[in-house]
């Protein structure tokens, strides 16, 4: 059959319908693209819509006198005694510090009780105040300036929480209160600033959510990812190369191979129970600390790193170990000297993900028991718990125990851990990046 | 040589030493022919042993310059100008061992006419032609290794004079030959000699042509001044 | 003038180096090389020609035992270097490769500096003691691959930035760094341009001086130019072993005519 000539400016049928057809394959791309993108500006939009509030506290300013007669009964600054006068004491010279300051700026606000004075400053400030008095004793009988956080609900009402027409149903708050807010504010004794404390203190209780802080939990989470990477790149990397460079190629490297692979794809919850049968249970490593949390992590990202280094190691081309090879080098020096190096770039993104994964699982560190609520801050070693063994927190898990919680800003604070988790995340990668280009340059 | 290195060394070696051979053979042609020219002169019929023995030598050259000739196009697949210089070099040999062959028939013939009565003269002339023939040689080979058209398109033009030479000598045996029949037979020998080396220096103007392809790529296109008029016409009639 | 030719021409000395007795190889159940008798000499390029898959690279590789790399791949049969037979079990690859150096079809420098680049043999052989040495030892291996004066002035550039046929003759002072007795080239020039090839082949003609060059090439104009003894392979078996001149004017054996010609392969 001869094809009819025809001219080269005229497209004939076949190529119309072919142009046709790449142009409706052009579009589905581009509607694919535009629906993921999509949704992640609405994801993204609305973490950072519920969540920016959370880096930001109403705090106030007063000036409060701190009376001898109740603070050191002993009159000596002695530390037992002074030790002995608990936050409930604290609590009513605070608020006799707003009421004053209240009287010296000549405020008045109508239907404005003592105890709502009281009501307007967060609990946790009294703990503060005590905190600061013994640590600094010769502020005993003296009239200091402090900032107090407000409480939750005030706080609430400037993030558009809490209106004047909630505040009328709500039992936590008063309309009274709210408009005494707005006169401080006039004042400028009110502020709502930059919250530093969001990112280094510790959990609160459910009565306090404006003193709710991430310090533990990204103790806890940096703890783990030590303990992850000093285990699980290692093994990785030492397995994978084994496997990869020295192993014989017969059946029994085959099945290895196979499950490794299918390790990579067990759900994380069944590392969880993996971690609570063999470390909790067998083991006897306290629950809910760090390096049990770091082990079961490392189980976890271990297939993905060697699976990264595998195809690191292979992508190296053989013409490199020849050459080493054929200037007399040994097999081991051939990996170590040349192929290690150029499959570093791939090995370091692997794990950069592996570890970027790993930071953001809950599953596991759920079922070992990282959910309790912790205040301290877990030291690195302690004699009686060991390496990475008090108590502790992730920032997943802290985000999961936020957002059981019933208050409003509970919610917040929820948002605001998940913004600093992609915050890490995203240095994490960009981490990643900027070393694998550092490296690449060499080749 | 004016020309360009190769990279690789080896093959301008090789080059160089055929080249190299064509001039050895070029000088043990010249020496012959003078050498020949004299023996007959004084009738030194050693001499002319000697020659007739040193004409294998020459034709030994020629053989080992083949050879290497031909392996030099095995090895290095020459081109362009190296091509026309392994060519060119294969002709000037061959060319030069015939002029090697007509110096061992002159030294041939010397020895019969150093048997036979001297006719006057015709061992100069024969002697001063010789010489302007080798000059021919010396110079188209000059030419060849200083890669110099003007001199090869020099020495084509003087083929002439040799062809002059030629026709004076041949009226002059004629005219000898006519006045004492007796004077013939050294006669014929005498222009059998001189044919041969008129023979020699249409060679050395075809090493000059050949050298001009060389260089330029192409033979010459005017053909070369002939001024040898013997096969033409009738010298005898003119006395 | 010619004397001196010849003289080049010749091999300067008769006495084997590789010594090659019966020579099989096998490649699971595929006979790659049958029965291959070779005597290849000191202080001459021979170069190894036939069509593709002839096994050419295959025995190459067996002179310094590359082929023990591949899991499938079975030498019997006896290679002699200087008459110590290299697949004895006391013989340890690693110090035979030392002492048997190899370049490969396409240039493959380390990525790292050309300085060391060319100072790793030497390093993990422990040739040297200081670093002064070294340098020397780098210094001497540049030269004689006619690379140093393009690259004296930076040594610390990484080996790939070179041009083609720079790195591969600075692939070749690698192998030359750790002061070999026979250098084995697998089709060195087939990734490079004409003036580059040339380059090589230059270099490769001064090597001889030193070392015994073993070149496999698919160029017979290559080995025509390059080598004083040639071989000529075809499927597995040795047909014709000679001097190079003789082996392009008036090869012995049909199949070599044929190949030469260009009738076969």
């Amino acid at each position: 059959m001869t094809t009819p000539k025809g001219s080269l400016l005229v497209q004939d049928a076949r190529t119309r319908k072919r142009n046709a057809a790449e142009a409706r394959f052009k579009t589905y791309g581009k509607l694919a693209i535009g629906v993921g993108l999509l949704a992640l500006v609405i994801l993204i939009s609305s973490i950072l819509g519920n969540g920016t509030s959370a880096f930001r506290q109403t705090e106030i300013a007063m000036n409060v006198t701190l009376p001898e007669a109740k603070l050191d009964k002993s009159g000596t600054r002695d530390m037992e005694v002074m030790k002995k006068v608990t936050t409930l004491t604290y609590g009513p010279i605070l608020a006799q510090g707003l009421a004053d300051t209240l009287a010296a700026e000549g405020i008045v606000v109508e239907g404005l009780t003592a105890k709502d004075i009281d009501a307007m400053i967060s609990r946790e400030a009294s703990a503060q105040l005590r905190d600061r008095v013994l640590a600094d004793p010769s502020l005993v009988g003296a009239t200091v300036a402090i900032t107090v956080l407000a409480s939750g609900r005030i706080d609430g009402y400037y993030k558009g929480r809490v209106s004047m027409e909630s505040a009328v149903l709500d039992s936590n708050v008063t309309p009274a209160q709210l408009r005494l807010a707005d006169a401080l504010k006039d004042k400028g004794l009110l502020v709502t600033k930059f919250n530093w404390d969001f990112l280094t203190a510790p959990d609160a209780s459910d009565q306090r959510p404006e003193a709710a802080g991430l310090g533990v939990a990204i103790l806890g989470s940096a703890y783990m990812m030590l303990v992850v990477l000093v285990l699980a790149l290692p093994v990785g990397v030492a397995s994978s190369i084994y496997l990869e460079e020295f192993a014989p190629k017969n059946r029994w490297t085959d099945l290895i191979e196979v499950n490794i692979s299918n390790l990579a794809a067990v759900p994380s919850i069944v590392f969880g129970i993996l971690g609570l049968a063999i470390f909790i249970n067998f083991a006897g490593l306290r629950a809910s600390a760090p390096i049990v949390g770091g082990l079961v992590l490392t189980l976890m990202t271990l297939p993905t790193i060697i699976i990264s280094t595998r195809a690191a190691l292979k992508s190296v081309p053989p013409s490199i170990r020849d050459a080493a090879l054929g200037v007399g080098a040994s097999k081991m020096q051939a990996v170590f000297h040349h192929v290690l190096p150029l499959a570093a770039p791939g090995i370091l993104t692997g794990t950069i993900i592996g570890l970027a994964q790993a930071l953001g699982e809950t599953a596991p560190l759920l079922l070992i028991g990282m959910v309790a609520f912790v205040r301290e801050y877990p030291a690195p070693y302690t004699a009686a718990d060991g390496l990475f063994g008090e108590p502790s927190t992730a920032l997943p898990v802290q985000v999961y125990n936020w957002t059981q919680r019933a208050d409003p800003a509970f919610f917040e604070r929820a948002s605001g851990a998940i913004i600093v988790l992609l915050i890490f995340l995203l240095i994490m990668n960009a981490v990643a990046i900027i070393l694998r280009r550092r490296f690449e340059r060499r080749w | 040589m004016p020309n360009e290195l190769h990279i690789s060394s080896a093959f301008d070696r090789d080059l160089e030493g055929v080249q190299a051979l064509v001039l050895k053979m070029g000088g043990l042609v010249e020496a012959a022919l003078l050498d020949a020219a004299l023996a007959l002169e004084s009738r030194d019929d050693a001499l002319a042993a000697k020659i007739r023995k040193g004409d294998k030598a020459i034709d030994a050259l020629e053989e080992q310059i083949n050879v290497e000739a031909a392996r030099i196009i095995a090895l290095r697949a020459p081109t362009a100008r190296d091509l026309r210089t392994v060519l060119t070099v294969m002709k000037i040999a061959a060319a030069l061992e015939r002029c090697g062959d007509y110096a061992k028939n002159l030294a041939k013939r010397s020895v019969v006419l150093s048997q036979m009565a001297q006719v006057p003269g015709a061992a100069g002339a024969i002697r001063r032609m010789a010489k302007a023939v080798q000059l021919q040689i010396k110079d188209a080979l000059d030419s060849l290794i200083q890669r110099d058209v003007a001199l090869a398109t020099e020495v084509r033009a003087r083929d002439a004079e040799i062809d002059q030479m030629y026709n004076a000598l041949f009226r002059e045996f004629l005219t000898h030959m006519m006045e004492d029949p007796r004077n013939i037979s050294a006669c014929m020998h005498l222009h059998f000699i001189a044919k041969n080396i008129e023979r020699v220096g249409d060679h050395a103007t075809g090493i000059a042509e050949q050298v001009i392809y060389l260089i330029s790529g192409s033979l010459p296109e005017e053909a070369r001044p002939k001024a040898d008029v013997t096969s033409t016409s009738d010298l005898a009639g003119r006395g | 003038m010619d004397d001196l030719r010849i003289v080049e021409r010749d091999v300067t000395t008769q006495i084997p180096k590789i010594t090659a007795r019966g020579v099989d190889v096998f490649y699971g159940d595929a006979h790659a090389i049958k029965s291959v008798d070779v005597d290849i000499l000191d202080h001459t390029v021979t170069a190894f020609i036939g069509p593709s898959g002839c096994g050419k690279s295959t025995f190459l590789r067996c002179l310094n035992r590359m082929n023990d790399t591949i899991d499938i791949c079975r030498v019997t049969g006896e290679i002699l270097l200087d008459r110590e037979n290299i697949y004895d079990p006391k013989v340890d690859s690693v110090q035979l490769r030392a002492k048997v150096g190899m370049v490969f079809q396409k240039p493959n420098p380390f990525p790292k500096s050309i300085y060391d680049n060319v100072a790793y043999g030497p390093k993990i052989h422990g040739l040297t003691r200081n670093k002064a040495e070294l340098d020397a030892v780098v210094e001497t291996s540049l030269r004689r691959a006619a690379l140093w004066n393009e690259v004296k002035d930076r040594l610390q550039s990484p080996g790939t930035g070179l041009s083609g046929g720079q790195q591969q003759r600075l692939c070749i002072a690698r192998a030359i760094a750790t002061s070999p007795e026979v250098l084995l080239m697998d089709e060195p020039c087939s990734a490079l341009d004409p003036i580059a090839t040339a380059q090589v082949e230059e270099l490769i003609d001064t090597l001889r001086s030193q070392f015994c060059v073993v070149i496999v090439t698919h160029s017979m104009q290559q080995a025509a130019r390059v080598s004083q003894r040639t071989a000529f392979f075809h499927l597995g078996t040795l047909v014709e072993f000679g001097e190079t001149g003789q082996i392009f004017t008036q090869p012995q054996d049909p199949r070599t005519e044929s190949y030469i010609s260009g009738r076969i392969g």
